[in-house]
């Protein structure tokens, strides 16, 4: 993985003492809360209901070790003893005191890590698929592209105050784990018919009030040219989005009403003056940031294979968890282990501070070291021997790390809602609470297979309820919690988003409305073999609504 | 009470501000566009969504053009500076009005600012002491005169 050279460190430290500086104004009363907000949120600093609360990035999901124990320390030292992985792989703090962030990012710092643009109106934290440089379907590593734009975006003196935050993410699989078309800009590393490395970007999706589905604006741009392409993306954004509405403020309500073909015209346009310029990337430093993330020297393990199958007839529950939690690598003698963070009746993507130094030791004895967060609020460890993967299952059971429902029922992603987030409108984490308690039952999850809920707790969609199989938003009518749900979402490479089933749901029926979903499926579905989405794509959505809420009401809706 | 600070300082008596603080003299893109012909030099001050590369045809009659930040979170003017100095060339004096705080002004200076028209307090005092709050190692090239930076073709470091 990438290593931060004497510059990165040096910067990181000047940003601590800039964000000090800043804290310190805010705290004399210098500066306004109105001006001190924009500062703070450039540097991952919310205020919440009831405290701050800190975003740190992980930038594409990727950790070591020393860093997990680090925000294990930090989560134990300055909050309440856990901390909270995210949509956008990130881990967010709940508790910190304003007085302690800088402390907390001069730690951050000395594990190379930092808080720079995990939230404001600028290009947050680069996202890449959680299995990259492990999986067996991508054509590169995407993770070196995504640190070359990192560096590129880290106070971007032109772009640090856009109309509205704005999200890049990297896939370099037909699979996109990464989300790519709900995304401002989207890049599919691709190989042309000559072997070059280039991407397909696509602009202009995203969720929030207005889902859309990002446009391709290019088929295949040459990866020298990341950098001037994507600032002549950034520069028609910033001198022509919407500014009078923030809800209609990201670059996707600027596509929808410019039109693609003219604004991708004038992106090129743009681009035509920069491409040949001081942004192009030299092979040499595109080769030197690919050797950071060199693929790992992984020793042939076949023992793993005869092991493995006499664990599996031993030990239903390590059998479970193995055909959920562990996916084919690109070495045959070794899987990727997602670690769930999704237990029975459990807040989705918290872990302890136990729980994360726990993950960090597993990840040096068994997997070279290298850890994953997912968009899915999960963690993984990318490179592991079929060999180590029973006493890693046996340590993970003891930590409460080994629920075996990876893309089952109760692999929930939930916003934080109501319990902390200042902008919600309703409790998303107790809704997700009780329908994996309703669904607990090993045998049933494994009955209805693969099946993505996802929960916002307001239209801001945190939680990713648009590309949710089933999605679940909390609105908030006349003083109550109501939710809508929506049905047939998806955020990989056939991206859709979902259609609301009609009018919506008390807190103690949400539940009820699910199980009518699923038992829907269940009567519906053309075997074992047809998924939730491919019944829901086949069927439409008449019949669940009838099941819903009755025929009448459906055909009326 | 508004001040003019460059790099070398504050300004005394700069002839576009009048007695009260406010600009003075400056005229929209239309109006320079109308009075290019004069023999005066103009002082223009362009409006956010004005095109900059409007000013290309008149650029030897400019003496300043101020660019505006109607709120501090409003970050076009950095584009328009941007596209001001690199595309249409304009090497004249380059003023930020409005929303000019400190926290933003490092920035300015990379995207092409030279010459700030300030009213925020606390902002004055610290040019006063030029404490400015930014940070010289850059990892992305601009518009302001950067060295190289070590590493990587896209990396700067702050010249002097």
């Amino acid at each position: 993985m990438y290593r931060y050279d004497e510059f990165d460190q040096a910067f990181v430290s000047a940003r601590v003492e800039q964000f000090r500086d800043q804290v310190e104004r805010r705290l004399s009363g210098e500066i306004s809360e109105d001006a001190f907000k924009p500062l703070r949120l450039m540097n991952g600093v919310y205020l919440q209901l009831h405290a701050y609360m800190l975003r740190v990035a992980v930038p594409y999901g990727t950790l070591n070790s020393r860093q997990m124990h680090k925000l294990a320390h930090i989560a134990r030292t300055y909050d309440r003893g856990y901390g909270h992985f995210t949509t956008r792989q990130n881990i967010q703090y709940n508790w910190p005191s304003l007085k302690d962030i800088p402390a907390i990012l001069e730690e951050l710092a000395e594990v190379e890590m930092h808080a720079i643009q995990t939230s404001g109106n600028c290009i947050r934290n680069v996202t890449a698929d959680h299995f990259a440089g492990a999986a067996a379907d991508e054509v590169a590593d995407p993770r070196p592209y995504a640190e070359i734009l990192r560096q590129w975006s880290s106070v971007h003196p032109e772009f640090s105050f856009l109309p509205r935050k704005f999200k890049i993410a990297v896939t370099a699989s037909e699979r996109d784990r990464a989300a790519i078309q709900v995304h401002d800009i989207g890049l599919q590393l691709k190989k042309d018919a000559e072997g070059r490395l280039g991407f397909a970007v696509w602009i202009g999706g995203g969720q929030g009030r207005t889902p859309i589905l990002a446009k391709k604006v290019k088929d295949f741009l040459p990866e020298a040219d990341l950098l001037s392409y994507i600032t002549a993306i950034m520069r028609v954004y910033n001198l022509h989005g919407r500014r009078d509405n923030k809800y209609k403020a990201r670059i996707k309500i600027l596509v929808h009403e410019t039109g693609v073909e003219q604004l991708s015209a004038e992106i090129e346009a743009e681009w035509a003056h920069l491409k040949d310029g001081e942004l192009k990337l030299p092979d040499a430093d595109i080769a030197a940031i690919n050797a950071y993330f060199a693929p790992k020297a992984l020793a042939p393990r076949a023992e793993g294979w005869g092991e493995l199958a006499a664990w599996k007839k031993s030990d239903p529950g390590f059998a479970a968890w193995v055909g959920r939690n562990v996916a084919p690598h690109r070495h045959p003698d070794y899987g990727m282990v997602t670690i769930s963070l999704k237990p029975i009746g459990g807040i989705p993507g918290d872990a302890t501070a136990d729980q994360m130094d726990a993950v960090a030791r597993l990840a040096v004895e068994f997997g070279h070291d290298e850890i994953r967060v997912t968009h899915e609020q999960n963690l993984v460890l990318p490179h592991v021997a079929l060999a180590d993967l029973e006493p890693l299952y046996r340590a993970l059971l003891a930590e409460g790390l080994a629920t075996a429902n990876a893309g089952l029922i109760t692999d929930i992603i939930a916003c934080p809602g109501l319990d902390y987030c200042a902008l919600a409108n309703a409790r998303s984490i107790p809704v997700a609470q009780d329908i994996s308690n309703r669904f607990a039952d090993p045998a049933r999850q494994a009955e209805i297979g693969d099946l993505k809920i996802k929960i916002s707790g307001c239209i801001n969609a945190c939680g990713h309820h648009h590309v949710g199989h089933i999605g679940i938003l909390g609105v908030e009518k006349k003083g109550a919690e109501l939710y809508q749900i929506s049905l047939g979402g998806s955020g990989d490479e056939n991206a859709s988003i979902g259609q609301i089933t009609g009018r919506g749901f008390e807190p103690d029926q949400v539940t009820d409305a699910v199980e009518t979903i699923v038992e829907t499926y269940l009567s519906q579905r053309k075997g074992l073999d047809e998924s939730f989405i491919d019944c829901y794509r086949r069927i439409g959505a008449d019949p669940f609504k009838a099941a819903l809420y009755g025929n009448d009401e459906a055909r009326a809706a | 009470m508004t001040v003019i600070w460059t790099q070398d300082g504050i300004v005394e008596n700069d002839p576009w501000t009048a007695a009260d603080g406010e600009g003075a003299g400056l005229v929209s893109l239309a109006e320079a566009l109308d009075h290019a012909l004069d023999n005066t030099p103009l002082g223009v001050q362009l409006a956010p969504d004005d095109d900059v590369r409007d000013l290309a045809p008149i650029l030897d009659r400019i003496a300043i053009v101020a660019l505006s930040f109607p709120a501090f979170n409003d970050g076009r003017a950095f584009s328009q500076a941007a596209l001001l100095r690199q595309r249409v060339g304009y090497g004249g004096e380059l003023r930020a009005v409005g929303a000019v705080l400190i926290d933003q002004i490092p920035l300015m200076l990379r995207t092409g600012f030279d010459s700030f028209a300030v009213s925020h307090a606390p902002t004055v005092a610290r040019l006063r002491d030029r404490r400015l709050p930014g940070i010289d190692l850059h990892y992305q090239p601009s518009v302001d005169k950067a060295a190289a930076g070590p590493g990587y073709s896209w990396r700067r470091r702050a010249a002097g």
